[in-house]
């Protein structure tokens, strides 16, 4: 096993305890392309792999107190932001000890008790609220930072732009992480978007904007963490660009005929998370089975899990429409 | 006991409200400086300071969305958007964050926001600057809607809009902004559903909102020149509806016209019309006739307006229609 | 294989029938063509024959009124199983022709019935579809009106309504349940005096369309022609007449006269149209037959074209088959003119009112002797009065007058007419 060096701010113990999230979020979603495709899972299911890193990277670097949104694709940032494997299946099961007890799905995934203010189904839709989490931070003066995860495809949307704008003129503590997949949905982003590099929308409202590879784990939990220092010592809001990869279709069982299938198969080979981590761990197999294993068998007791829990009344569906 | 105008019930509230909580503070449009579009904030700058009398840019979705977003993490803000016309712009965020947090996170939420607007023709502002769309907003679980008509109420509510820890969707009218009365000293909080009697009568029930409650009061006092008893019923809220207010009247009066200014088709009053025939049938001596504008924008030349909302006498027209007896329709 | 045998539609407009009676039971061979039923329709009894041969295995409606395409009973091979159709259609229909049948007798059941909810509701309701006219149609109430009835044991339909359109409101149960007196109480029934007789539809129909020909514009002229010559034409006429054939009466010359007059006036030989008003070519010209039932008006077609014998026999022929009940639709249709006679009852002279959309009914009286004025002082003559009803919507005046004097010129010259 190499030595991983400490110039990297992270330890070789941390950054194994990465791969190790990274590995649940990856085999949690297998496992939910699995039972989706078995016919157990109701809705509509959108999967992370190949975005794992952002995921585990940016949650890693977040303080106690912090809050989150999240979008359509919101399984990794659950898990990362802390909610057991537990509760976002039974979710996914439509089940009362679901995390947003059998009322949201996999589209709106909450965990307010560990700061995830939710995931949102509508492209750009929880943008403006993460600006006014921000805004109550700041009110109170809290060291707090709310962080709103969207994909390329929302920096089209009028909330991103109204966000941005009234986030930087207020100066209020948030950081803006793009993951930026080059997709909105199936269409490709030189098909969205006039621009290249996103970084430049966030700098037409004068907001600080950091660029990072999105593949490497250790990479976006050193900037993720620059970028909140910045916002949480109140000097303004951050945008945080993570490129990356979407080695899936835009939702389980999405045929991909949009895709080019030899570029596709050449990023899973050359730009899955996972496998750079590996390498860069110098993971022996002993090792990796044994990690896989563990995670294996954590993703598995969340199906038994969920499969065991409690379905909602009928009638429960009249409950917490009003406070 | 001090005299209020309905502008100053709006600003007496929220002043109120602001002394008394830190976590109250608003946002809008022009609201500082300038004190609002309709003057309600006037003043309010001076005496609360710039972070908690905020001026927004011109980006609906971002001022409802933001007040989501501090609403959540328990603060209780107002949020302005100046004309009704423009909630189109922040119905997404209305419609999909502001209602749907707390059920989609299975009660973990709560929203307690309150989105002030104010609407309404009578000035001839065309057809961008005066629609009542209040109606849109009662189809939404999840949202409260609040449509005061008098000094008194307005206060009364708004304090109880920004209490409540859901989103309120306050409706103000227009032409109500001047409107004068003598109000109690100490706000007193009107319960969010709950009605109000304007007038007692034993022929007709008029079930009006907004600028409609005092066309049907003046409607009422012609009726009854002509020797018809009309009660005058202001539901207040539209959601939560008090149903048992509206019933009960009826199935005394035994007739019932409902009245806003928004178009009839699918008006409020259409809902309030359902839950009469639904709950009172047996009680109605006549069918129960809609009052509100015709199925048009709101035109711009001042004889088209004027034209197009409904006024006292088309109130007066519904109630001769409701105790007819002369065997013509 | 079961033919169906469906109540027919056996003229324009025709939406039901009543079926008086059936003339095969249950279990008889029936071949088609054969009568099977006597159907009363608004406007004549007739025989239906059967459309296809077998046993009648079924009367799914024994009698009384049935919509037009209702099943009615089942013609088919001894022993088949009807479950499917008779089960189906038949029964509802049945027990809902019963009930609109005798609109007077549901009513009486609806006041037994002490007036549930149920009853007033929707009693009303299974009426309306085929009937449409005032006996059984739904009562307009309003909800309230309808509670206080039912609570206080109060007839609606004794009621006049004086809410919009007629409606009955709170106030008119009020009054009444005040003994106040309804605006239209029925009068106190005098017990056992009153015979209440069920309306047939041709009664109804006779009602309804005088009701309409009320509405119409008329005006009356009336002549009197000297049936000398007529008369003397009638019995060389009648002395003519083979054995076996029709004797000809002085109708049958005043009908050829009309006809003949018709087609030198054809304004005379119209019909309103609404929007226009229809000349005819041909003279069919309608007898009003006094039936048991009422008055039926069937028609000899292409008057003008036939002899006053050939008359003789089409009218002998119609005439009794009217008063057998055996007219049939086409009988009926198609008069572009009547001639009413009440001559025979000695009626001196009547108006008789518009059979619509037609433009004239001529009156007729009996031929009495009248003191006529002549060169030498008075003579009595055999006079005759018509009176002529126009519609003035398609007549005037002098267009009448100057058919009436032709028909006048005919009878008093009948060789013009020949």
């Amino acid at each position: 096993m190499a030595k991983v060096e400490q110039r990297r701010g992270v330890s070789d113990e941390t950054l194994r305890e990465f791969f190790r999230e990274m590995l649940l979020i990856r085999r949690f979603e297998e496992k939910v392309e699995e039972r989706f495709r078995a016919g157990e899972l109701p809705g509509f299911l959108h999967v992370g792999i190949g975005q794992e890193a952002i995921a585990v990277g940016v949650c890693r670097a977040l303080a106690d107190g912090d809050v989150i949104a999240s979008t359509h694709r919101a399984h990794g940032h659950t898990l990362a932001k802390g909610t057991h494997p537990n509760e976002l299946m039974a979710e996914l099961y439509g089940k009362l000890e679901g995390c947003s007890h059998g009322y949201g799905g996999s589209m709106h995934l909450y965990d307010v008790e560990r700061g995830n203010l939710g995931a949102n189904a509508v492209v750009g839709g929880g943008l403006p609220a993460i600006v006014g989490a921000a805004l109550a931070f700041k009110f109170r003066g809290e060291p707090r930072v709310a962080v709103a995860f969207f994909g390329d495809g929302a920096t089209n949307i009028g909330t991103f732009h109204e966000s941005l704008n009234l986030a930087q003129l207020w100066q209020v503590p948030a950081v803006f992480v793009c993951e930026n997949n080059h997709w909105a949905e199936s269409t490709p982003a030189k098909q969205h978007m006039p621009i290249e590099d996103l970084t430049r929308r966030a700098e037409a409202f004068g907001m600080k904007s950091l660029k990072v590879d999105g593949q490497d784990v250790e990479e976006v939990h050193r900037v993720a963490a620059r970028a909140l220092k910045h916002a949480r010592d109140g000097k303004g809001p951050v945008f945080l660009l993570c490129e990356t990869q979407r080695l899936v279709g835009h939702y389980i069982g999405d045929p991909q005929v949009y895709r080019d299938k030899e570029e596709l198969n050449r990023l899973q080979e050359t730009a899955d998370p996972l496998e750079l981590l590996r390498e860069k761990l110098g993971l022996s197999d002993a090792d990796y089975e044994a990690l896989d294993q563990e995670v294996q068998e954590l993703v598995d007791a969340s199906v038994e899990f969920a499969k065991a829990g409690t379905d909602p009344k009928p009638e429960d569906a009249l409950k917490n429409v009003y406070a | 006991m001090p005299e209020l105008s309905y502008r100053e019930a709006v600003r007496d509230a929220l002043s109120r409200a602001m002394r008394a909580d830190e976590d109250v503070f608003i946002m809008g449009e022009d609201i500082a400086e300038m004190g609002g579009s309709m003057g309600v904030t006037q003043g309010m700058l001076d005496e609360f300071g710039p972070e908690r009398v905020r001026n927004t840019p011109i980006s609906e979705m971002a001022i409802v969305g933001s007040g989501i977003g501090a609403a959540m993490q328990g603060m209780r803000p107002v949020v302005e958007v100046m004309y009704e016309d423009f909630l189109t712009i922040s119905m997404e965020q209305i419609v999909n964050q502001a209602a749907k947090h707390r059920y989609m996170s299975g009660g973990q939420l709560k929203v307690p926001l309150t989105i002030r607007t104010q609407g309404g023709a009578g000035w001839s502002p065309g057809a961008q600057h005066a629609q009542q769309v209040e109606a849109w907003f009662v189809g939404v679980p999840g949202l409260k809607v609040v449509f005061a008509s008098t000094p008194s109420d307005v206060r009364g509510l708004l304090w109880s809009a920004i209490y409540d820890d859901n989103p309120v969707v306050f409706f103000e009218h227009r032409t109500l902004y001047g409107l004068k009365e003598e109000v109690a000293e100490e706000i007193e909080p009107i319960p969010i559903g709950q009605a109000r009697v304007h007038r007692e009568g034993e022929d007709v029930t008029v079930v009006a909102t907004g600028r409609l409650v005092h066309e049907a009061l003046a409607a009422a006092e012609e009726a009854e020149q002509e020797g018809v008893s009309v009660e005058v019923v202001d539901p207040r809220t539209l959601q939560p509806l008090d149903e048992d207010a509206i019933v009960a009247s009826v199935k005394k009066t035994n007739r019932c016209v409902v009245a806003h200014e928004a178009v009839t088709r699918m008006g409020f009053g259409a809902e309030v019309a359902a839950v009469v025939q639904q709950q009172a049938f047996d009680w109605l001596d006549a069918p129960v006739e809609r009052v509100g504008a015709k199925f048009t924008p709101l035109p711009f030349a001042p004889v088209m307006e004027e034209y197009v909302v409904p006024h006292a006498k088309d109130v007066l027209e519904a109630i001769r229609k409701t105790v007819q007896r002369d065997g013509t329709s | 294989m079961a033919n169906e045998v469906k109540l027919p539609r056996l003229g324009q407009g025709m939406e039901s029938g009543t079926i008086v009676k059936w003339l095969k039971s249950e279990g008889d061979q029936v071949e088609k063509g054969e009568p099977l039923y006597e159907l009363d329709t608004d406007k004549v009894t007739q025989e239906v024959e059967a459309e296809a041969s077998g046993v009648l295995l079924k009367i799914t409606v024994a009698e009384g009124e049935a919509d037009v395409g209702t099943t009615i009973a089942v013609i088919g091979e001894q022993g088949e199983d009807l479950s499917a159709i008779v089960g189906a259609t038949a029964q509802p229909v049945a027990e809902a022709a019963q009930e609109e049948g005798s609109p007077g007798a549901a009513r009486e059941q609806e006041r037994e019935r002490g007036r549930d909810a149920t009853t007033a509701e929707q009693m009303p309701e299974t009426r309306t579809p085929s009937q449409g006219n005032g006996a059984g149609a739904r009562i307009k109430a309003s909800p309230l009106a309808r509670r206080i009835a039912r609570e206080r044991g109060i007839e609606l339909g004794s009621l006049k309504g004086t809410g919009p359109e007629g409606r009955v409101v709170a106030e008119d149960v009020e009054r009444a349940a005040a003994g106040a007196p309804a605006p239209a109480a029925p009068a106190p029934a005098i017990p056992g005096e009153i015979e209440r007789v069920p309306l047939t539809s041709v009664r109804r129909t006779i009602a309804r369309r005088l009701t309409e020909a009320w509405q119409a514009p008329a005006f009356q002229i009336a002549m009197s022609a000297d049936m000398t010559r007529a008369q003397h034409l009638h019995a060389r006429l009648a002395e003519q007449a083979k054995e076996g054939e029709p004797r000809p009466t002085v109708t049958d010359i005043l009908t050829k006269a009309c006809a003949a007059a018709l087609m030198r006036h054809r304004a005379v030989n119209a019909l309103w149209a609404e929007d226009a008003i229809e000349l005819h070519p041909s003279a069919n010209v309608g007898i009003a037959v006094a039936i048991e039932a009422g008055l039926v008006v069937p028609v000899i077609h292409q008057a003008e074209r036939l002899t006053i014998a050939e008359l003789a026999a089409a009218r002998a022929d119609i005439v009794t088959r009217a008063r057998d009940n055996k007219l049939r639709q086409e009988d009926l249709d198609g008069g572009t003119f009547t001639i009413s006679n009440l001559g025979m009852f000695g009626v001196e002279q009547f108006v008789a009112v518009l059979n619509p959309p037609q433009a004239a009914i001529l009156a007729v009286g009996a031929i009495e002797p009248k003191a006529v004025p002549i060169e030498t002082g008075l003579e009595a003559r055999p006079l005759m009065t018509m009176t002529l009803t126009c519609d003035h919507r398609s007549l005037d005046g002098a267009t009448a007058a100057d058919f009436l004097r032709t028909v006048k010129a005919f009878l008093e010259e009948p060789g013009l007419m020949l």
